[in-house]
């Protein structure tokens, strides 16, 4: 492949896939400069190995699987600063505490409820509209496996969902920010 | 509030209807711009200002009554975040209204000539497919139905029982399943947050009537998926089940796209256009679309092949 076309087949990846790998990486990493960083690192590993990247819609799920492994050295890594992580995480749950909804805060507190797996696979399947055919092939597991996931997934988050709006469960903390909601998954 | 109401809650808590999102992604985009290894071309930035330009010269054009706003001025008013975001609410409005029932209507028009069209009606687990074009045989009307597991077809003016859906060789077209599937995915809101997600260029235009419609342009992948692979090309679907072709089967092309939003929030339409070609969804009777009923005198193939060969 010549470097033009390389550089054509990288900017149509993207163009088509750009917000998707930035959407997952922000519900993924919680912070906006975190999501930034690792959906940078995954076009940058997507250019390297642009020759292994699938054609068509399989070159998406290429890029959440490669986004998973980014943010699993991203959150090793940061284990080093977690105090800092913390620090900044608490003054982010406050910022977002002013621009949530009352039904956002419902949302991020049953997705904290939910088993980390369980919100990785229901948050693939309705935030990225991935097909649990999809979803097995990012997560590495068995379509069958993943369509059981996604099953109980949607059922446990209703559950929690309407347990907390109906004040069947206490929510954990008043607020909290996507940022740790998702420093779970 | 209803069981759904807990998923419509979901999508709308999606990090893609945060105000700043495209924000963000422009801050990547520029990010691997700038990194030394990868020197993305700059013409992507460029081309992307040439669509926003368009797009307000088309605004600029329509017709007077309409009211146009243009997405990203300046001087305030709804923004690309917004408009995205009131698609997406839509889309989450119309899933939760067309969850029970519905009808959908597509249209495929070449040079403003009526190509290909069916309309899709559901209710439950039951579908009705009747084709409203002339096929190449000539032969148009209802062709495809699925009432309580039951799959029936029209054919030579009668209804035949094919049985269990899962009989339908998957070699033959669309299958039962694969209808079943388009119509979760485009009535379950799937589709239309896919569009909300990646349109660019977004215009925003009021034609008087109460609805909202947005358009941009999306690339061909996004809404035509890619199913499999025939003759080594890639076949890629638009929604309900028809095959794309020219620029549509190109992923990457970009396409015009408009989403026509009700005065009631649900949307009433879904027009994507490329060349000379216009395909068109036009939604109706969300949520109270009569039920499907099992043709009458429908014949059991199956039987009577039996009983020609004396064994039923």
């Amino acid at each position: 492949m010549s470097t033009r076309e390389r550089k054509r087949r990288f900017d149509a990846l993207f163009a088509s896939y750009g917000s998707d790998i930035v959407a997952y990486c922000t519900w993924r990493s919680g912070s906006t400069s975190d999501a930034q960083d690792a959906a940078a690192d995954v076009f940058l590993t997507a250019w390297r190995r642009l020759d292994e990247v699938p054609e068509g819609d399989a070159a998406r799920v290429w890029l959440y699987a490669t986004a998973r492994r980014v943010l699993a050295n991203q959150r090793r890594s940061s284990r080093r600063r977690q105090a800092l992580h913390e620090r900044l995480a608490a003054e982010e749950a406050s910022g977002a505490a002013e621009q949530q909804s009352p039904d956002e805060t419902l949302v991020h507190e049953a997705l904290r409820l939910l088993p980390a797996i369980d919100r990785e696979v229901l948050l693939l399947a309705e935030w990225e509209g991935l097909s649990p055919a999809q979803i097995a092939a990012v997560l590495g597991c068995r379509r069958v496996t993943a369509r059981g996931r996604l099953h109980r997934a949607r059922r446990r988050f209703r559950m929690a969902f309407e347990e907390l709006r109906d004040g069947q469960r206490r929510p954990t903390s008043i607020q909290v920010s996507q940022r740790r909601i998702h420093e779970h998954v | 509030m209803s069981t759904s109401e807990s998923f419509e809650a979901l999508h709308r808590a999606n990090p893609r209807s945060n105000t700043g999102f495209a924000k963000t992604v422009d801050s990547v985009q520029a990010q691997i711009s700038t990194a030394e290894a990868v020197p993305v071309h700059p013409a992507g930035r460029r081309r992307a200002g040439l669509v926003r330009l368009a797009a307000v010269g088309t605004a600029l054009a329509v017709a007077a009554g309409v009211a146009a706003l243009t997405v990203r001025s300046p001087g305030g008013g709804p923004g690309v975040d917004d408009a995205a975001a009131v698609v997406n609410k839509a889309a989450a409005v119309t899933a939760n209204a067309a969850e029970r029932s519905g009808t959908a209507a597509v249209r495929i028009t070449h040079d403003g000539e009526l190509w290909a069209g069916s309309t899709i009606r559901w209710y439950d687990g039951d579908l009705s497919v009747s084709r409203d074009a002339p096929d190449r045989r000539g032969r148009a009307g209802a062709h495809l139905l699925l009432v309580s597991g039951t799959l029936y077809g029209f054919e030579e003016g009668h209804w035949v029982i094919f049985g269990d859906p899962a009989n339908i060789d998957p070699g033959s077209g669309t299958t039962p399943d694969e209808y079943v599937a388009a119509v979760r995915e485009d009535v379950g809101g799937m589709t239309l947050r896919r569009i909300a997600g990646r349109v660019t260029g977004l215009t925003v235009t009021r034609p008087g009537n109460g609805s909202t419609v947005y358009q941009g342009k999306i690339a061909a992948g996004v809404i035509a998926r890619e199913t499999g692979f025939k003759d080594g090309e890639a076949i890629r679907v638009l929604p309900f089940g028809y095959v794309a072709h020219d620029e549509a089967a190109n992923g990457s092309a970009l396409l015009d796209v408009a989403v026509t939003v009700g005065a009631d929030g649900v949307v009433r339409q879904i027009s994507v256009s490329w060349g000379t070609w216009d395909y068109t969804v036009t939604y109706g009777s969300l949520g109270s679309a009569s039920a499907l009923a099992a043709p009458k005198n429908a014949r059991d193939l199956v039987k009577e092949r039996l009983r020609a060969v004396g064994r039923g």
